[in-house]
């Protein structure tokens, strides 16, 4: 029972000893399933909720995003428990190939972010203002870059610096791809439309061909058509009485004429109409 | 004799079926122009607008057999054949623009939606663009994503990997339109914006909106191409029988 509250009590200060300084929390990204996690110029962060424990009324939390050379001017420039500029490196400029390559933003009061609560949504968006003016904006980060956090508790009243986490990071930027870059062109034909195609020309194909042979069989095929060529003695129903002259034939069946022409020659006809 | 009645028999019902198909085409294609999913804009700000110039043909052709085929049903019971004749022009030209109409159809449909990125390309350069293509891709998008519930071409990740116009407009304010948030049933006001705009993938539509453009645009290019080439091919087989009948005429 000794050894085992002995051991509580040690772990127990060990880890109140660890938190009071504030190290074993560096600032974390969103969880993986937030899409918008990292950006090309933004950063999903989670909030500093529960980062420092000590009591410092009336102390903010400030945020410094550095790029890689950045973080080495910013460890140079500040320390615990000294004075620090809050315009160090104003937004605006921060980024310029002569600048110091850091910026610092307020992320709120320090009374906002206790240990004991859930809040329900702990994260805020480095970069949320956009390309903005003002000295510590939180404004966006360069394009792709990659780039490191650090919280920072100050005491506004002196502007000192209390304590402040290791650095987040790097966490690298995506590259922004310009929507020129899409090639929309023709990608491969589907198999639907060749086979259209193709069918649909065939068939119009085989149409004008037998088109064309309709034309030809019904135009020049009749002539040596399968026409009765018999060449016999036609009997042309004369219904003629004795009193009539023999030059004309009043009674004639003149439905036959057209087949006399066709099936008889001038010699099966009979020459005279006399017959006494 | 009998030969002849039964091929005027066979012309006379082929020509009843053609008529009945052509007028169906013909309505067919008047539901793919009237473009009742909305999705013109698509096609029509890419120029590719081949999909309705088919369907427009297909009125007209599909409305042209069914008179075509009346006046050969006539022409057939006449046993005529200077009316055969002018009955087989004419079919034979009205084949050809309907064949014309299906393979455009088929065809434009490839540029379109062979793949996503004309879709995409389109919706990145011009969604919140204030010219007239852009207010209408702008609607068009708008309409999509709330009722079919999706976001970007591809997915939401199509917003924040490429510059859009979109983006240098708006991107400050939110990574992707707000019409790709989840909305609340009761009264359709999007249900968590803080969460929406950070990309929680609860609070959003995860999925994009590709797969249903191209069901709706391949659903208009198959009712006007694969119906037509469908109505082609019985007509086809009318005119053969049509012009054996022709030769069978005295």
């Amino acid at each position: 029972m000794n050894t085992h509250t002995a051991i509580r009590l040690v772990s127990l200060l060990s880890i109140w000893m660890l938190a009071a300084q504030g190290q074993i929390f560096q600032p974390l990204l969103a969880p993986a399933n937030f899409l918008g996690q990292i950006t090309s110029n933004t950063v999903i962060l989670q909030q500093p909720y529960c980062v420092f424990t000590q009591t410092c009324p009336g102390c903010e939390i400030w945020l410094v995003a550095a790029l890689s050379s950045g973080t080495g001017n910013f460890n140079a420039l500040v320390n615990i428990s000294s004075p620090i500029s809050l315009s160090l490196s104003p937004y605006p400029t921060a980024f310029l190939p002569s600048s110091a390559q850091f910026f610092l933003t307020r992320v709120g009061p320090l009374a906002n972010f206790p240990c004991n609560t859930a809040p329900t949504f702990p994260y805020f968006t480095v970069g949320a203002d956009g390309i903005c003016t003002g000295i510590n904006c939180n404004g966006v980060l360069p394009v792709g870059s990659i780039v490191s956090f650090r919280y920072l508790l100050i005491d506004p009243n002196n502007n000192t610096l209390v304590n402040m986490t290791n650095w987040g990071g790097p966490f690298n930027l995506t590259t922004l791809l310009s929507y020129q870059t899409i090639n929309d062109g023709l990608s491969a034909r589907s198999g639907a439309m060749v086979v259209i195609t193709t069918l649909l020309c065939v068939a119009v194909a085989l149409l004008l061909l037998v088109f064309f042979i309709m034309l030809c069989v019904s135009c020049c095929g009749k002539k040596d058509g399968k026409t009765v060529t018999v060449m016999s003695s036609i009997r042309m129903p004369r219904y003629d009485t004795h009193n009539l002259k023999e030059r004309v034939h009043p009674y004639d069946n003149q439905a036959y004429e057209s087949d006399a022409k066709n099936y008889s020659t001038s010699q099966t006809l009979p020459k005279s109409p006399v017959r006494k | 004799m009998g030969a002849v009645t039964c091929l005027m028999v066979a012309v006379v019902g082929l020509n009843a079926l053609a008529a009945g198909a052509g007028l169906a085409l013909s309505a067919v294609a008047i539901w793919v122009a009237v473009d009742g999913y909305k999705l013109y804009p698509i096609s029509g700000v890419s120029g590719k607008d081949d999909i309705f110039a088919g369907a427009w043909i297909a009125i007209f052709t599909g409305f042209a057999f069914f008179l075509t085929c009346i006046f050969g049903i006539f022409a057939a019971l006449k046993r005529s054949r200077a009316l055969m004749l002018v009955y087989l022009i004419i079919m034979f030209i009205i084949f050809l623009f309907e064949s014309a109409s299906a393979i455009t159809s088929a065809t434009n449909r490839d540029y379109l939606v062979g793949n996503s990125n004309l879709v995409k390309k389109q919706m990145l350069q011009y969604y919140a663009d204030s010219s007239t293509q852009g207010q209408q891709i702008t609607t068009t998008w708008n309409n999509v994503m709330t009722q079919v519930q999706c976001c970007g071409a591809d997915g939401p990740k199509d917003w924040i990997q490429y510059n859009s116009t979109y983006r240098q407009l708006f991107g400050a304010a939110s990574l992707w339109p707000l019409a790709c948030c989840r909305r609340q049933s009761s009264n359709f006001e999007v249900a968590n914006v803080i969460s929406c705009k950070a990309g929680e993938m609860t609070s959003m539509f995860t999925q994009g909106c590709f797969q249903y453009i191209e069901s709706v645009l391949s659903r208009y290019t198959w009712a006007v191409s694969w119906y037509g080439f469908s109505v082609l091919m019985l007509v086809f087989f009318t005119l053969v029988i049509a012009m054996i009948y022709y030769t069978q005429l005295p």
